[in-house]
């Protein structure tokens, strides 16, 4: 039982990126795409809570990292076809509108 | 057998559409009797606090409608206890009876339904 959580907007601008990581289980995904790839930029305080990440797995949409030059990201990059195939692997996908 | 669906409301309820959509959702699927959960976080919290009185803002008032949720048979309510304590709210003075829940235990509610939707 896991879930995929989807983001998209940036982290410097709501909270939803921080309750996310509330929410977020072991076994979980957390899935990067549209602004909230910006939660990336190295040295920030949301990227190094990112790469500490207990055992929940981080993606991020590599087309969105490219266009906003994020090129050496710590996160899993992934394609569209890769995003759809996240979302079979995980039981549910919760995307925060 | 319906597949469960949990709504996860982090909207406060007098700005915005969110609160009240979230809520029309568990109502309509209660209503037609699918296994529905509710979840507060974050702002969405603020729907619970007693005494408000959105008459003030020419607003309907949500609270009969948060009321009618276990009537509509939608009864798994949980709260984030971080959200409340973040916000001074005190989990006994709560409109609806909701169980608190802290974030670590988060995970796990989530994993008690099929599908999750957050507004």
């Amino acid at each position: 039982m896991s879930t995929l959580h989807v983001i998209s907007s940036s982290p410097f601008a709501d909270t939803r990126l921080g309750s996310c990581l509330r929410t977020l289980g072991p076994n979980d995904g957390l899935l990067l795409c549209g602004e909230a790839v910006q939660a990336l930029r190295p040295g920030t305080p949301m990227a190094l809570r990112l790469g500490t990440l207990a055992g929940a797995r981080l993606y991020a949409l590599d087309e969105d990292c490219l266009a906003r030059g994020l090129e050496s990201v710590e996160a899993e990059q992934v394609d569209y076809p890769g995003f759809v195939e996240l979302s079979l692997r995980y039981t549910r996908v919760n995307t925060w509108l | 057998m319906a597949k469960s669906l949990l709504i996860v409301s982090r909207s406060a309820p007098w700005s915005g559409l969110a609160a009240r959509e979230a809520l029309d959702i568990a109502l309509a699927g209660g209503a037609y009797d699918l296994p529905l959960g509710m979840l507060f976080m974050d702002d969405g919290v603020f729907q619970l606090v007693e005494g408000q009185r959105p008459e003030a803002l020419k607003q309907k008032n949500l609270g009969a409608n948060l009321q009618a949720l276990p009537l509509f048979g939608v009864d798994a309510l949980f709260a984030c206890s971080a959200s409340l304590a973040e916000r001074g709210l005190d989990p006994a003075m709560l409109a609806v009876p909701a169980t608190l829940t802290a974030p670590e235990a988060l995970p796990a509610v989530f994993n008690q339904f099929d599908e999750v939707i957050t507004l």
